[in-house]
């Protein structure tokens, strides 16, 4: 992967050396151009195309974003409503995720997502203890966080 | 009259101010210490950076690119989750009440036995 | 118009640091006061911004960058402090 950004680059700056002005539009252009050539280039350079791990960054982000503000509407609709209807509760989720940076970033959506935050971690790391505060069912829960985060975060890391 | 970006950035003000009432409203009135938790980190952080990017647009408007504020809205974002975590991770251990209607507890039953926390049966007085 | 508007957010941020003050008065466990003073760094760091908006001046921008790292290490470290009585503990994690 930084094998080929680092090639990106260098075709971004050869393509300005070509024109003869050093500007950021033309870096930009020479980086869009370089693009493509990496494209094309994959098959022999024995690796993924980098841009499909950058698309889903993006896809992460997005449902982060989506479900932040799913989670303030839900806060907004707890606290102001006259009568409090939580029903509080601690369970264990297990993950799939191996690299300690994936569970950090898995916690770390949990924590900003509609009703759920990490509390603790096993030693080993492998199982998150989660405080939810809609607690119909357990397996409701899990295959929330299943459905939405660790897929997204699995497709990043894949 | 407002210009659009005054517009913007009232609408980013006020949406913050509001989101960060309903985070203060939330610690006040919701029953024990983790759900506390929820409404101070979700409600709060959105609040705030909602704020900061209203900031943000102002002196963009003004000409200025203020990196500082960038800064503060991914400072905001990384830590607010952690501070949560240890947090409620430290009331936990020390025997803080569960509300009443707490349905179950997995977290209890993962201690080890000597680091179990004593928790008491009588409720803590509330407000 | 533009400037009433920025009052009316001081005025909200104003109210909702107050109930974070009470809270941190009142709360029945220590853990609850401080999550309290958490969410009133966080709350204070808005309301710098909104004076950054009304005083026009970008002089305040590592006012509002160190709080958010002041508010974020110091209730980490009072938590911390809660749990054990330590700080920094070296041999476990």
């Amino acid at each position: 992967m930084a094998f080929q950004i680092l090639l990106n680059i260098v075709i971004a700056i050869f393509w300005m050396a070509l024109q003869g002005e050093y500007t950021s539009v033309n870096f930009v252009i020479g980086y869009v151009i370089g693009l493509g050539v990496v494209y094309f280039l994959r098959g022999s350079l024995n690796e993924t195309f980098y841009m499909r791990r950058v698309w889903a960054i993006i896809k992460l982000i997005v449902i982060f974003i989506k479900e932040l503000v799913v989670a303030n509407l839900d806060m907004i609709r707890i606290v102001l409503s006259p009568k409090l209807n939580v029903t509080p509760g601690i369970i264990a989720l297990r993950t799939d995720l191996k690299t300690d940076w994936e569970i950090t970033i898995l916690s770390m959506c949990i924590t900003l997502t509609p009703g759920t935050m990490t509390m603790d971690y096993s030693q080993d790391g492998r199982t998150l203890y989660i405080h939810s505060i809609h607690m119909n069912s357990t397996q409701e829960v899990i295959d929330d966080v299943r459905n939405n985060f660790e897929r997204a975060i699995q497709e990043v890391t894949k | 009259m407002l210009s659009l970006i005054e517009i913007l950035i009232s609408i980013f003000v006020l949406l913050g101010s509001f989101l960060s009432l309903i985070g203060s409203l939330g610690i006040m009135r919701l029953p024990d210490i983790y759900s506390r938790m929820h409404a101070a980190t979700k409600s709060a952080t959105l609040g705030v950076v909602l704020l900061i990017l209203g900031t943000f647009t102002y002196f963009l408007g003004e000409g200025i690119f203020s990196l500082q504020l960038l800064l503060t809205i991914a400072f905001v974002f990384l830590t607010a989750p952690v501070a949560a975590m240890i947090i409620s991770r430290s009331a936990h251990r020390n025997g803080v009440e569960l509300w009443g209607r707490t349905k179950h507890d997995e977290l209890q039953e993962s201690y080890p036995e000597h680091l179990e926390p004593e928790r008491e049966n009588e409720k803590v007085e509330r407000p | 118009m533009f400037e009433a508007i920025m009052q009316v957010g001081l005025i909200i941020f104003s109210i909702s640091l107050a109930l974070c003050v009470w809270r941190a008065l009142k709360g029945p466990t220590l853990w609850d006061r401080v999550v309290a003073l958490d969410s009133f760094g966080l709350n204070l760091i808005g309301f710098i911004g909104i004076i950054m908006i009304l005083q026009s001046t970008n002089a305040f921008a590592e006012v509002v960058l160190v709080l958010g790292i002041l508010a974020f290490v110091s209730s980490v470290a009072l938590a911390k402090f809660l749990e054990r009585g330590v700080v920094i503990d070296r041999d476990s994690h």
